[in-house]
Formats: C-alpha cells, sequence, structure tokens
C-alpha cells in the first residue's frame, strides 16, 4: 500500500531536488537568448544574436558603442575551441590506452610492489587540481620544456589515465577469470584471448572511462591554467579569460552550446552502451 | 586399455595465507585410458580441482611429470594441450551468440565460416540444442548453458574432457537427465572423461572408474563395485556410501566362517580366509546387506525414516555400541520400538585388515 502522504513528500522531494542540479543551467540556457547587451540580468527581449555573433554569423562589430559587450574575435574563441577539442581526443586516446593496460596488468598478472602500483594510481585522482597544476608548471620549467599544447597534454594525461583505470579496474573485477581460461582452454592464445574476450568484455569500461576522460579533458580549467602556453588556450580558460572582464552575454550562448554537446555525448554513450549489453 | 593419459608423482603445493606449506597434490599417479570415464571424488579441498587444472595446464607441477598420447605435457601451454574442459561455472562468452561459443575453438583455430558452421550445428544438434545458435548465453536456462558449455568443449574433438563438477549447479531431475546424456555422449564420441563430483552416487552410476582422493593423495582407484564392496580404508568406506564399521576381535574360526565380536559384544561372521584367532580387524556392513529375521544380532528399532519403496532403520544392539544403519522392505515389521535380530550373508562381509 501506497501512503500518500509519504508519495507526495518524495514527489517533492524528488523535484527539489533536480530543480536544485538544473536551475542554474536553465537560467544560463535562458539568459543566452536575452537581447539586453548591457545587463544580462534583466529580460529584454529574445534574441539569437549571441548565437550568431559567436558563430560569425552576425557582424555586429559596427555598433560601436557595444563593443565592450561582445567576444574580442570569434576566431579566437573558435581556436580555443579546436585547442580544446585536439587536447580532448590526444589525451582520451593516450590515457584510455594507458589505463585499461594498467588495469589489466594490475588485475591478471603478479608481481613485485603491485599493491604500491594500486595506491599510486589513485593519488593522482585524490590530490588537489591547484598542487599538480603548479607541480606540472615547475617541472616543466625545471626540465626546460616550453609551455605548449603539449603540455596541456602531457598534463591531462597525467591525472586522466587514472580515472580510465579506476573504471576499468572496477570492471574487470567483476569478470570471472575463468572466461580467460575457457578461451586459452579451447586454444586461444593471450593475444587473440585478450581482443576476442578480455576486451569485448571490458567494452562498456572502456567505452566509460573514454567519455570521462574526454569530458574531464574539455572541462578542465585549473590544471590547463597553469600548463598552457600564451598560444594555445582550451575552451575553459578562454572563458575564464572573459569572465575577469566582465560577464557578457555571449558567455551564456557559449555554455548553452556547451551544455548542448555534453547532452549529446552523454546520449550517445548510453546508447552504445545500450547496444552493447544484452 | 592403451594408455591416453599417465600421470606420475604429480605434486603442487600452495602458499597459505598462514604462511604454511599445503599440498593440494601429493605425489598422485593415475593413468586413464582412452575412451574411460574417470571420476575424481573426495571431500572439498582435497585437490580434485588443482588436479583438472594441472592436467589443462592452468597449475605448473611442483614435480611430476604428465603424458598425453607419450607426449609430455609439462612444457606445453594450456592454449596448445589437446584437452578441453567444461567449467564449473560454464565460462560462457556472454557478449557471444551461442553459435559463436560453440565455435570458439575452431574460430581460433583458423577453421573456415562454412565449416564451422557445419560443426557447430553439428555440435548443438548432439546436446539438443538444434536452433539455439542465435540466442545469447544469458537467454538460456541453467540446463541449457550448461549443454552450451558441453558443445564448446567437444567440438574440437579433444582426446580427453575435463569435468569440474558440471552437474552441481542443476536441480535433481535435470541432474539424472545430464548424467545419462554425458554418459551416452562419452560413449558416442569416444573420448576419455575425468570428471570431478561430490555426490557419490553420480560417481557409482557414470564412472568405469573412481578415483578416491583425501588431502593430495589417492586412497584407492577402482571400479565403483570395488570401491563400494571393497573399500581398501575406513576413510574410502565411510566416503563412499552408508556404512557400518565394526571393530572386531577374531573369536573362532569354524570351516570357512569366523565369528568376531566388538567391545561390547555384538558377534558377527566372517569370511574365515585369512582371519586367525585374536587378531583385530575392522567390518564392513552395508545398510543393504542386513535382513530382518528371528536369528542374528538383536536389538531395537530406534528411528525410522521412509524412502518409498524402502524404510531407513537405525537399530541399536542390546549389546551396546554404536547403532546399526538398515535398509529394510517397507511393511516387514521394523517399526519404531520394535525388537529385531539383524541377520547377514557372512560372505557379504568385507575385512579390513586394521582395527
Ligand atoms: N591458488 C591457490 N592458492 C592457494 N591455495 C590453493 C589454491 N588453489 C587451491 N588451493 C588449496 O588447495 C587445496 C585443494 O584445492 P582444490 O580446489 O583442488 O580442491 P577441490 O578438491 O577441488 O575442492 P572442492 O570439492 O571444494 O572444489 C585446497 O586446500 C585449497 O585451499
Ligand atoms: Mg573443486
Amino acid at each position: 500500500m501506497r501512503n500518500p502522504v509519504g508519495w507526495a513528500a518524495l514527489t517533492a522531494f524528488s523535484l527539489a531536488f533536480f530543480a536544485f542540479i538544473y536551475a542554474p543551467l536553465f537560467v544560463i540556457i535562458g539568459y543566452s537568448f536575452n537581447s539586453n547587451p548591457v545587463n544580462m540580468m534583466i529580460w529584454e527581449h529574445f534574441t539569437f544574436d549571441w548565437y550568431a555573433g559567436l558563430l560569425g554569423l552576425a557582424d555586429r562589430t559596427t555598433d560601436v558603442s557595444n563593443r565592450a559587450a561582445y567576444v574580442e574575435s570569434t576566431g579566437q574563441m573558435l581556436a580555443a575551441l579546436r585547442t580544446s577539442l585536439t587536447v580532448a581526443v590526444i589525451t582520451t586516446t593516450i590515457s584510455t590506452v594507458l589505463g585499461t593496460a594498467t588495469a589489466i596488468a594490475l588485475a591478471r598478472y603478479r608481481f613485485r610492489l603491485r599493491g604500491v602500483y594500486n595506491g599510486f594510481l589513485m593519488l593522482p585522482m585524490m590530490m588537489p587540481d591547484i598542487v599538480l597544476g603548479i607541480g606540472l608548471l615547475i617541472f616543466f620549467v625545471t626540465i626546460g620544456m616550453n609551455l605548449s599544447m603539449l603540455t596541456i597534454i602531457i598534463g591531462h594525461c597525467t591525472f586522466l589515465a587514472s580515472y580510465v583505470f579506476i573504471i576499468v579496474q572496477a570492471r574487470i573485477a567483476g569478470i570471472d577469470p575463468a572466461l580467460e581460461e575457457a578461451s586459452a582452454d579451447l586454444g586461444a592464445s593471450e593475444w587473440v584471448t585478450l581482443r576476442k574476450v578480455l576486451l569485448p568484455q571490458l567494452a562498456p569500461g572502456i567505452l566509460g572511462g573514454a567519455l570521462l576522460a574526454f569530458v574531464i579533458s574539455m572541462d578542465d580549467l585549473v590544471i590547463t591554467y597553469f600548463v598552457s602556453g600564451t598560444g594555445d588556450t582550451t575552451l575553459p580558460v578562454f572563458i575564464f579569460g572573459m569572465i575577469r572582464r566582465g560577464v557578457k552575454p555571449e558567455i551564456n550562448a557559449i555554455a548553452t552550446l556547451i551544455i548542448l554537446a555534453s547532452v549529446v555525448i552523454a546520449a550517445l554513450g548510453l546508447w552504445l552502451r545500450s547496444r552493447k549489453t544484452d | 586399455m592403451a594408455a591416453l593419459l599417465e600421470i606420475s608423482a604429480a605434486r603442487r603445493e600452495f602458499v597459505t595465507p598462514e604462511g604454511g606449506r599445503l599440498a593440494a597434490l601429493d605425489g598422485v599417479d593415475l593413468t586413464v585410458g582412452a575412451n574411460e570415464f574417470v571420476t575424481l571424488l573426495g571431500p572439498s579441498g582435497c585437490g580434485k580441482t588443482t588436479l583438472l587444472r594441472a592436467i589443462s595446464g592452468f597449475e605448473v607441477l611442483d614435480n611430476g611429470t604428465m603424458r598425453l598420447d607419450g607426449m609430455d605435457l609439462t612444457a606445453l601451454p594450456p592454449f596448445r594441450r589437446p584437452v578441453n574442459t567444461v567449467f564449473q561455472s560454464y565460462a560462457l562468452f556472454g557478449h557471444m551468440t551461442v553459435a559463436r561459443n560453440v565455435g570458439y575453438a575452431l574460430e581460433v583455430a583458423g577453421v573456415g565460416k562454412a565449416s564451422r558452421d557445419a560443426q557447430v550445428a553439428e555440435a548443438l544438434e548432439k546436446v539438443g540444442l538444434a536452433g539455439m545458435g542465435g540466442r545469447r548465453p544469458g537467454q538460456l536456462s541453467g540446463g541449457q548453458r550448461q549443454r552450451v558449455a558441453l558443445a564448446r568443449a567437444i567440438i574440437a574433438k579433444p582426446r580427453l574432457l575435463l569435468l569440474d563438477e558440471p552437474l552441481s549447479a542443476l536441480d535433481r531431475n535435470l541432474r539424472q537427465q545430464m548424467q545419462l546424456e554425458l554418459k551416452t555422449l562419452q560413449h558416442s564420441l569416444g573420448i576419455a572423461f575425468i570428471f570431478v563430483t561430490h555426490d557419490q552416487e553420480e560417481a557409482l552410476t557414470m564412472s568405469d572408474r573412481i578415483v578416491v582422493m583425501r588431502a593430495g593423495r589417492i586412497e584407492q582407484i577402482g571400479s565403483p563395485r570395488d570401491i563400494y564392496r571393497h573399500p581398501k580404508n575406513r576413510f574410502v568406506a565411510e566416503f563412499i556410501g552408508e556404512t557400518n564399521l565394526f571393530p572386531v576381535t577374531v573369536d573362532h574360526v569354524a570351516g570357512n566362517i569366523a565369528l568376531g565380536r566388538t567391545a561390547d559384544g555384538v558377534e558377527l561372521q566372517l569370511p574365515a580366509t585369512g582371519r586367525s584367532v585374536g587378531e583385530q580387524v575392522t567390518a564392513i556392513l552395508r545398510p543393504a546387506d542386513f535382513t530382518l529375521g528371528t536369528a542374528g544380532i538383536p536389538g531395537q528399532v530406534t528411528r525410522e525414516v521412509y524412502l518409498g519403496s524402502d524404510l531407513y532403520i537405525f537399530v541399536q544392539p542390546k549389546a551396546g555400541g554404536p547403532e546399526i544403519r538398515v535398509i529394510a522392505r517397507d511393511g516387514a515389521g521394523a517399526a519404531e520400538g520394535a525388537a529385531v535380530h539383524l541377520a547377514h550373508d557372512p560372505t557379504s562381509v568385507h575385512v579390513l585388515e586394521a582395527a
């Protein structure tokens, strides 16, 4: 029997919970269509201008009086986005391979100092970003490496490999080792077993780890802030720079587009997973 | 019978968490003939799984040799051994269809698709799963998964099939049906089976030979009848089937019958061959070896267990000592509390030399 009061309370709580999580996002999405260029808190009327401006579709540079309200240059922002995507794709690839290989090695092979490795792999996740960022910066300066896209990629890989490792390790812990034995028993070499049995079994974990790594890489501000040079800037660092000179309406539009992209990626991930499992 | 598998002096030690050493295999010698059905039987932890894993190559022996068809297996990794295994957990590949599971051995051996498909269909047919090839293991019942595991293990026509408690997850009816099917399959395939079970009844009904193990050692190898009727020691006698053990002193020998008496005074007739007066031996009688009558050991029925057409009764001998377990026909007048006499045929008594 349902208790009506309890049921109502549960419903109210759930609604409040989702409101708490999503309200800020909806506010941003709402304001991204507000045409007021000076004070975005005051609703003027609906417009697509900020999106058009971002994408370089509308030439509003003639409106000199509002000059300060606009993105410095659409080109700069797109360059930052391109850097972010490049960094994210490369780091996701590297950290997924590293994290997966490490998880398999630690779960399936016995060697000295196994426990120690395990501990060290958890560390980058628990360390505050700011400490990692400063540490990386000092390291790069010490070895005389110029800050560039390469240092961003290296910086991201140091902790993203750990994230992938944790997720793949959780998955591998749930896989019956007898599966690999059965494969070997039926004549498959270790390499064939890895390809035909272990990796397909791990696929949801690897995919999950890769998506997480991609999203975190796209999102990272603190560490990237320390290890990015003057040339290559990622989107979060670029936005952070914009905000320091005042919150501009374009930021809402950028944020909305990022939310949209995240939703698409998450949906893609879920769809792939639902296809994989039976 | 030509020896297919020869294991001699196999030894495997594990380091226990407490830091000690434990010999899971402690000098095992075993020969298995072609097309023989051998069952490993023994209490939990006696080394049955370890022995199977040593044969399939997942455990490396510390000592001893292992030959298959005269070929030394010692240095061969599992994937090069012409031996296949049916795992207790089935270990089916959940991400593959039933057909691909079954054809896996052929797939990794590089057999072409057409020939593979034909053999998969044939193997599925053999285990009664024709037409199920398109399913996923997750969509099958326990018994069907068991059959897939079996089909997968026999498709490459191994010389020797290892089965580690393959039926333990099935219910009683399915289990009995599978026992029969396994036996039939083993005959038609003409390959040798090494079968592990906890279930002595299963061992007795299915095996050509039973290997009774204890603590990493083989206690006795023999046919089911041998093991049941002529156990080598108390352990084997007590492990296989219900047993009454009587430590007796031989009182006198007359003709081909010797009379033994327990410390409590229960008198038993034994075959006289090899007996001498005053000797201490253990007499073994199975519950079915006793008949209720007017002569024999006097006693009183203390408990009865109804088994269908038979009645399982516990009889307290008048002279004292432990209760005797007896199987009587239902309606033979063996109700609880009844006074009975237990007669037995002296020739059916098995005698262990040690008291
Ligand atoms: N990898 C291992 N490390 C340490 N000890 C082990 C290992 N594998 C098995 N043993 C020990 O070896 C002994 C024999 O184990 P085994 O699995 O062969 O027993 P079993 O006869 O198959 O038992 P069961 O009937 O319960 O399956 C046990 O005492 C077990 O604890
Ligand atoms: Mg076992």
